[in-house]
This record gives C-alpha cells, structure tokens and sequence, in this order.
C-alpha cells in the first residue's frame, strides 16, 4: 500500500512543524497550507486522503473549509481532524455533513494526534 | 577568495547540533552540483590525500569518465595535484589548475575547525579543447575513444581560467547558502523535536490538572496521572506511594505497561519504601541509569534496568515519591526528570487542595451534624432521624440517576431538614397527645425557621428549598406555602417521602413502628396526593432488601445507644 497523503492546515507555522515531522516519521506523505484558501486550492490539486485543520484560519476558517471541500466532486469525501483551542466546542450541528470526523483541542498532544489520525484512516479503510 | 565563510556557517551548525555535520553534507553538494551542471561545470572533491571523495555521477560523460577518471588516476599530474594540496592552507584562497590538459579547474581548500580537510573542484572543459597530445595520451590512458571524447566535448561551452574563477566566487556563496540553509532546516528539525515533545507535556500536565478535582480519591488520581505519564516518557511501568492518611495516603502501586507485571507486589512495595528512604533525605529527583551498578537497588537486577523517581513534597516534607521504571528507548535524563518533577509540583497541589478540602469538609459535616444533635436531643423521639431522612433521600436521588454532587446536596439537604424544629417549643415537641390547632401551627413554622437559620450560609442556600419545602403536599395541601405538584422544588418532593417513610418506620411515644411493607403500601396510597407520583414509584423501585438493612441498623444502633445511655442522647 503506498503511502497515505495527509494535507495539513493551520496559521501557526509551529503546529504546522509539529504536526507534519510527526506524520512524516510515521511514514506519511504530508502537504502544508498556512491558511484556509492555500489548503482549498492544494486539497483541490492534491485530493488527499485526510485533511488536518486548524478551526481559527485567516480568509477562510477549518469550517469553511471543509464545507467548501464538501461541495467540490473530487474532495466532498475527504475525511478531517479539526483542531480548536481549548474550551471552544463546535455544535455538531456546524460539524453535520462537513467530514469533520474528530476534533482535537490545543495544545493538543501529537502522539494522540498520531493515534487519532491512524484511527480514522484505519475506520475508513474497513 | 577566501572559503572562510562557508567553514564559520559550519562551525555555527556544528556548534548548534549535536552531532558534528559532515564539513559539507552529501545533500548539499548534490544541490550545488546540480546548479553548476546547467553552466556546463562539474563539481568533485578531493580528500588531502588527492583521493576523490565526491564527484557528481549525474554530470555529462566527458566529466564522469574523463575529467573524474584523471582524478581517481592523475597519472602525470599527481605530482602538480600533491603540490597544490600542500600548498594549500586553512586560509589560502581558490587556486587555478591549468596542468590538467582538457580541463581548467578552480580549487577552494576545505576546512573544518581550522584544519584543511581536502579540496572542492570546479571543474569545466578548457576554452579551445581539442584532441591534442596530451589530451591524446590521457584518454588513450583512461581507454577513453578520441571520437567519442572528442563528441562528448563538443557538447559542453569552453571556459578560460578568469570566467571560471568567478564562478568560484559564485560557487563559494552558494556553497555556504546552501551549508546555512541545510543547518536551518536541521534546527528547525531539531526544534520541531523539541516543541513536540513540549507539547506532548503540556498536554499531560493540562490532562492531570483536569483530573484535579479535590473530591476525587488519592488512587483515581495517582492512576490516572501514571497511565498519562507511562505513555509520554514512554516508560515500562510507572508507580507512586504516598505515605500520608485520608486523601494523602496511596500504597504502593505499580501500573506496568505490559499485562505481565515488571514486578511483585512485594518487590513493589520494597522498592517504594527504600525510594521513600532515599528520596526523604535528597528531597531531588533521582536518576539510576544502571541498576546492576547501583549498590542500594542491585536487589532488582534483572527485573529492572533504569529506575526514575521524584519526591511528592508538601512543605518541605516527602510525602511520597512517583517513580518510573526501564525506559522503553535510551537512558533517563534531565528532560526526564524535568517532566516528572513538573508532574509531581501538579500532584503536591492536588494533595494540598484535596488535605484543605477534607478539613473543611469534615469541619462543615461536624458543624451540620452538632446543628442536628441539638434538634434531635430537644426532640428525643427523631432520634436518629435527620440522618436517616438524609440517607433515604439520598438513596432516592441516586435511583433518579441525578449527577453525584446534586445527589450530595440531597443528602445534605435530609440532614438539615428539621433543623427548624430548634425554634418550636419543647411542650409542642414533646407533646405526646393530638396538638391543638394552635400548637399544630407552631408545629408547623419549623420549615420557615430552618431556612431562615440556614440563610445566612452562603454554601448552603441551594438545600434551603429541600428544608423549606419538606412539608408541602403533590395536592396542594401541605405548608407552609401549599404549592402543588411540580412547582414544589424537587429536594422537597424528594425529602418529602423519606420523612413520611422514616416517621412510619420508627417507634414514636404514640405509636410502634409500622412493618416495612406496610409503610411501603403507604407510599404507593398516597401516591399522587401526598407524594409526586413519579418519585415515589421510584422510590419503590428501591430494593426492599435495602430498606431493610437501613432499618436493622439503625434498631440495633438505637439498641446500644439504650444499653448505654450515658453515651449521650437516649433513644426510646
């Protein structure tokens, strides 16, 4: 099986370090966006197989995002982790229908981040 | 020109990383090589003994097999390289090598921590190539075929000896881009490292912070707090002992990361009270790397191979230690240590919290029970009965699967709840006869007073509609205030039937205690007028069996209390 390509969103170029050192050790392919209108355009060029996105993003926010990727043919199954900082719940009336499978909240630990990753795509291949 | 400024780029990384870089890294080289392979240029070095130690494989054939194929066998010109190699020094600048025939080659020594550790090539086919005898001589030497190098040559742009040793000049600035560039993406590399590790801390000091609640058990919490930090110091079992009393007091556990234990309780329990020898007097973390070497815990060898642990502190005194046993990769060390000292400041306030919140706890249950003691000794025949009330209603909250701290409330609620009766005249209290409808209404102002007295309590006001309402009816006919149905509060529907059921299951000066099951038909009669409905249904849901064991309990606690009267208040 080749190697799974995960797209990562987020503002902070930190988490963006974080997050892609660890999927790229676990032998991920890893694309990164520093903003929700870079990870639209590279999501809709790329068509990844999981979408990791920060909530708070300039120009376009993680919701916004997913919903846009929602509506476009090619990427309206990709599957997300959303991160959020801590304390701030989305409704799941905002996460239906958007592919959001889990949230995780910052600071978030990347080892869980890992497993969670693992677990959705393990999910989605069964 | 000087190459001084790669060798300091270097030296800069070399200072930042742990382990030393090569001079220059492989990587670097091929994205140099690449950029000079468009000029029609190829790149080599060559180590201080002329040996070739890098050449592009991907440059045009006329570099791969004649310019490279002189350097591996420089036949003639090993003598002129030797010379220059020796010539060379740390801080000499790029110097022309014309003796190679064919070729023009810009040479820039290569230094690392001041020492000359060979020589980087820039190698480009001389300007006016052509198969002379010396060029002849060579090929025939490398088995090269004229025509072919000849071909080979034509492909490539002539270069004269100025216009290449300015594309030295380029080729060192680009060298040491590409050196910093590499070093950059390394440390960011090595602080990604860092930040993730950071982060994974950070998430389990914020977990175990989470898992502060006071009113949570010592073992809960010590559980909790070694499973999280098992995962993230990537450990093979991790344990605490805490040698305090109530909240304080934890034995020695062990939560292996395998289902086979890493060991006995007994050896558990042995190495948790030599730490806490240790540990009393250094009052530091202590870090045993090698555990066959360590007279004190030479005991383990065999079972054990690292041992981490760090003392639970509260002013100034070791209370207990956690500790950490075999590291799943590598040693213990300072970023160790470090982690679970912070983890151990975070449990010391938990124990701080979880000690004041139990003196506080037990001094508001002394002052609560004292309250009721004085009604309950004014009012001889109850006896008991506040804390039979509180246990009923609590037993019924909890058939309601209400959240625990509400279920709490309930049961502080039922303890209080006649605590009015303190404002009513003994002679209306003890009166053993039918009250007038005088002395019934004076009777009947013990929930008022009993709210009012607990008013001035800021942490009590949630129970006072359990105290105030305790006596109104589902139908409306109750007091003080004859609400009905759901607009009595709930503590007081819920108070409501434990102290009818409590006053019908215990002995009075008028009248024996009725038989549990008949008291229980009572319950369900007045369903729907005394009682809500629902809540009563609910409360016969309860166990009989339950009931039961309250009663005989509280008959042969009543029995000793009359063996012994002396004790304090008497019991009839």
């Amino acid at each position: 099986m080749s190697a799974k390509t995960i797209l990562v969103a987020d503002d902070e170029t930190h988490i963006l370090h974080v997050v892609s050192m660890k999927l790229k050790n676990a032998g991920f392919n890893v694309l990164t966006a520093s903003d929700g209108q870079e990870a639209l355009e590279i999501a809709l060029a790329e068509l990844p197989d999981l979408l990791i996105t920060d909530y708070h993003m300039p120009n376009l926010s993680g919701l916004e995002l997913c919903q846009r990727l929602r509506q476009e043919p090619s990427t309206s199954n990709l599957p997300a982790i959303m991160l959020t900082a801590r304390g701030y719940n989305l409704q799941p009336e905002d996460t239906q229908n958007s592919g959001i499978l889990r949230m995780l909240s910052k600071p978030f630990s990347p080892r869980q981040l890992l497993t969670t990753v693992n677990e959705v795509l393990e999910k989605l291949a069964a | 020109m000087s190459v001084g400024p790669i060798i300091q780029a270097n030296e800069a990384a070399a200072g930042k990383q742990t382990r030393a870089p090569a001079a220059i890294s492989a990587s670097v080289l091929e994205t140099v090589a690449a950029r000079f392979r468009i000029t029609g240029l190829a790149i080599a070095v060559i180590d201080r003994q002329g040996g070739l130690a890098y050449h592009d494989a991907t440059t045009s054939q006329f570099f791969n097999r004649y310019a490279y194929g002189l350097l591996r066998s420089p036949g003639a010109a090993v003598g002129e390289i030797s010379k220059a190699i020796a010539a060379a020094t740390p801080t000499s600048n790029s110097s022309e090598w014309s003796f190679v025939p064919g070729l023009v080659i810009s040479a820039v020594p290569l230094v690392d921590k001041r020492q000359l550790t060979g020589m980087m090539l820039l190698i480009g086919k001389r300007d006016g190539f052509t198969l002379d005898e010396d060029v002849l001589r060579e090929a025939n030497r490398l088995g090269l075929d004229a025509t072919w190098l000849q071909s080979q040559a034509d492909e490539l742009p002539g270069w004269k000896a100025d216009a290449l040793l300015a594309q030295s000049k380029l080729l060192i600035s680009t060298m040491r881009d590409q050196t910093r560039l590499n070093a950059s993406e390394q440390e960011i590399d090595s602080l990604s490292t860092q930040l993730s590790n950071s982060y994974e801390e950070l998430s389990l000091i914020y977990h175990i912070s989470g898992g502060m609640k006071v009113n949570r058990s010592a073992s809960d919490f010590f559980r909790q707090a070694c499973l999280d930090v098992r995962e993230v110091m990537s450990v093979s079992a991790m344990g605490a002992v805490l040698c305090g009393v109530g909240s304080c007091r934890q034995d020695p556990v062990l939560y292996s990361r395998s289902e086979e234990p890493l060991l006995s309780q007994d050896d558990v329990t042995r190495l948790a009270n030599e730490l806490m020898v240790q540990l009393r007097d250094r009052k530091d973390p202590m870090l045993i790397n090698d555990v066959d070497r360590n007279p004190q815990f030479r005991w383990l060898s065999g079972k054990v191979r690292q041992i981490i642990a760090v003392p639970l502190q509260r002013k100034e005194q070791v209370l207990g230690c956690i500790f950490g046993l075999d590291k799943i990769e590598g040693e213990f060390d300072s970023v160790d240590s470090k982690l679970l000292n912070s983890i151990a400041n975070e449990s010391a306030i938990y124990l701080e919290n979880a000690m004041l919140f139990e003196d506080v706890h037990a001094l508001m249950m002394g002052v609560l029970h004292s309250l009721t003691s004085a009604v309950d000794a004014k009012d001889t025949y109850t006896c008991g009965h506040s804390e039979r009330v509180a246990i009923l209603s609590k037993r019924l909250a909890q058939q309601l699967n209400l959240p625990e701290a509400q279920v709490e409330r309930i049961y502080m609620a039922g303890i209080l709840h006649d605590v009015g009766k303190i404002g009513v005249p003994e002679a209306v209290l003890h009166k053993a006869g039918k009250l007038t409808t005088e002395e019934f209404d004076q009777m009947k102002k013990h929930p008022q007073i009993g709210a009012r007295i607990l008013a001035d309590i800021k942490q009590l006001e949630d129970i006072i509609p359990g105290v105030m309402y305790h006596h109104e009816r589902f139908d409306g006919k109750g007091y003080p205030h004859g609400l009905s149905g759901l607009a009595i509060p709930l503590m007081g529907r819920i108070i409501c039937i434990a102290d009818c059921f409590d006053a019908m299951t215990s002995n009075r000066t008028y009248r024996r205690a009725l038989p549990l099951e008949v008291a229980l038909i009572e319950v369900r009669r007045c369903a729907g007028t005394q009682f809500d409905p629902t809540l009563a249904e609910t409360f016969l849901q309860v166990p009989t069996e339950e009931f039961r064991k309250l009663l005989s309990e509280y008959q042969s606690r009543a029995a000793q209390l009359v063996a012994a009267p002396a004790n304090g208040t008497s019991c009839p």
